[in-house]
């Protein structure tokens, strides 16, 4: 059997830098940060990081009511980002055999924000009486692909893989193989996550965020940096359309890049620490199955959110196959750890890196760490031709993933 | 509680809860055909005058008679005031 060609022609996003992809490209290409403190957080009792980087205004008021009723935060983040996405693939639904379309959206969990509201309301009393229809479909766990396939009335495959901080990459590599088994012809997909102090916190309680900066957020989260002490939340959504090769070039559509390759392996050794061999195993498979040597990458968009150990171990990792030969940045500094989303919105920002011939540096780098040298580290914006990109995701639980797109 | 209490109050949960503009909201309106709500809608209408009006009302079956907004308004006052059909 022949796998069919797969090819990205279409993105949106919401991002802690507004609504759209040029407003995430914008606050890049500025080396701006998203990162501030968050005000009313500091009455959550051990909660030491109090920064985040939110999404600030989103007009949510476009979709319908009865659309919206059962979306929380990440759906809406979702349902806009999808639209971005669709127009910008110049694909027109009513023209589409929507039983050929599919909706790939992870998160890590339902909407958080929904879900302690429901407990809240629910647990005092222990009164069920005072929650409403729809809190349900936000709390689910494939709420983002459910609401998204809703409100654009698709039917094909609508599927929400769960894999913490990789589940953006697990969606793509979904959507990649349900398009080239021949299952769908063109699948939305992505990740979707929204911030909530308890969201915040469950990495707080390991240690694993940002205290040092509270008093100034926009210095963290610094990814492979000597002073780095965490990660910083964000929120948002990234949303890819992926099509059929043939398909896509039948219609003229614009194409970003190939998806060739992606693997996701585990580590089978910490449920929260991150180990570089197996890192380095997901790499090396993602690019076999693409059919390029590690010279043939032209940028990496690392994972690195700004822990101590998870940043050291992708750094080494990247050191064992890369050398100091391709260019790596995070972009963690600037957005935040988007979570669930992060896969795909670094990834569309790679992708528009590919098509402007540049590449953005890792923001808050100013020191490189010991156990993050001897890799191609960016520290200032660099043109360069990018005909193939590695993107990078890790995750609670011992996920690795990474996915090769390749220009056309 | 009066009649104009009852209506000020029903019709604030319907702008509220269902984003319905005042001018849509007359005692004959049909609630599904007219004002757009569905089987979710009523779930969530009955916890919100439970919540306006301090009355537990989710199980009282005369709920599934309610068809226009002039019937939610004689539904609460029977409620809330002890009316008799």
């Amino acid at each position: 059997m022949s796998l069919r060609r797969v090819v990205i022609t279409g993105s949106g996003v919401v991002s802690p830098f507004g609504e759209g992809v040029k407003a995430l490209m914008d606050g890049i290409h500025n080396n701006s940060s998203a990162v501030k403190y968050m005000d009313g957080w500091d009455q959550y009792v051990g909660l030491q990081s109090l920064v985040a980087a939110p999404v600030d205004t989103i007009d949510e008021k476009r979709i319908p009511r009865q659309k919206r009723r059962s979306m929380g935060r990440m759906s809406i983040f979702a349902a806009l980002a999808a639209d971005e996405a669709i127009a910008d693939s110049g694909i027109s639904l009513q023209a589409e055999d929507l039983w050929r379309m599919g909706c790939v959206i992870g998160s890590t969990m339902g909407s958080a924000k929904s879900i302690n509201d429901t407990f809240e309301t629910m647990l005092p009393d222990k009164d069920l009486s005072r929650l409403n229809s729809t809190m349900f479909f936000q709390c689910m766990s494939h709420t983002a692909a459910v609401n998204t396939a809703q409100y654009l009335g698709l039917v094909g495959t609508v599927m929400a893989p769960a894999a913490a901080c990789a589940s953006a990459l697990h969606s793509i590599g979904t959507a990649y193989d349900l398009i080239r088994l021949g299952r769908q012809d063109v699948v939305l997909c992505g990740g979707a996550e929204e911030l909530h102090p308890t969201v915040t916190g469950s990495f707080d309680i390991l240690f694993a965020t940002s205290t040092g900066h509270n008093d100034s957020p926009q210095t963290t989260p610094r990814p492979f940096d000597r002073d780095r002490d965490g990660l910083v939340c964000g929120e948002g959504c990234g949303i890819l359309v992926l099509e059929e090769y043939e398909r896509a070039v039948k219609r003229g559509a614009t194409i970003y890049a190939e998806v060739t390759g992606f693997c996701t392996t585990a580590n089978g050794i910490h449920v929260s620490q991150s180990n570089r061999d197996s890192m380095t195993v997901c790499m090396k498979r993602a690019l076999a199955e693409a059919g390029i040597s590690p010279e043939r990458i032209d940028y990496i968009s690392a994972h690195a959110t700004a822990t101590v150990q998870g940043d050291a171990e992708e750094a080494e990792a990247v050191r064992e196959l890369f050398a100091d030969n391709v260019p790596i940045s995070s972009l963690k500094g600037h957005i935040g750890h988007t979570l669930g989303a992060s896969g795909a919105i670094e990834l569309i920002a790679s992708l528009m890196m590919m098509k402007n011939s540049i590449i953005y540096p890792t923001r808050n780098l100013e020191n490189i760490a010991d156990d993050c040298s001897g890799i191609c580290h960016v520290t200032e914006p660099r043109s360069a031709e990018i005909s193939a990109i590695l993107k990078n995701g890790f995750a609670f639980g011992g996920i690795n993933a990474a996915l090769v797109c390749q220009k056309v | 509680m009066t009649e104009e209490e009852i209506i000020e109050k029903t019709n604030r949960v319907f702008e509220e809860s269902f984003e319905i503009e005042p001018g849509r909201l007359k005692a004959d309106a049909h609630i599904f055909t007219d004002l757009g709500l569905d089987s979710l809608d009523i779930v969530d209408l009955v916890v919100a005058l439970q919540s306006s009006f301090g009355v537990k009302i989710r199980t009282d079956e005369k709920v599934r008679e309610i068809r226009t907004l002039g019937d939610v308004y004689s539904f609460i006052a029977r409620v809330k005031n002890g009316e008799q059909d």
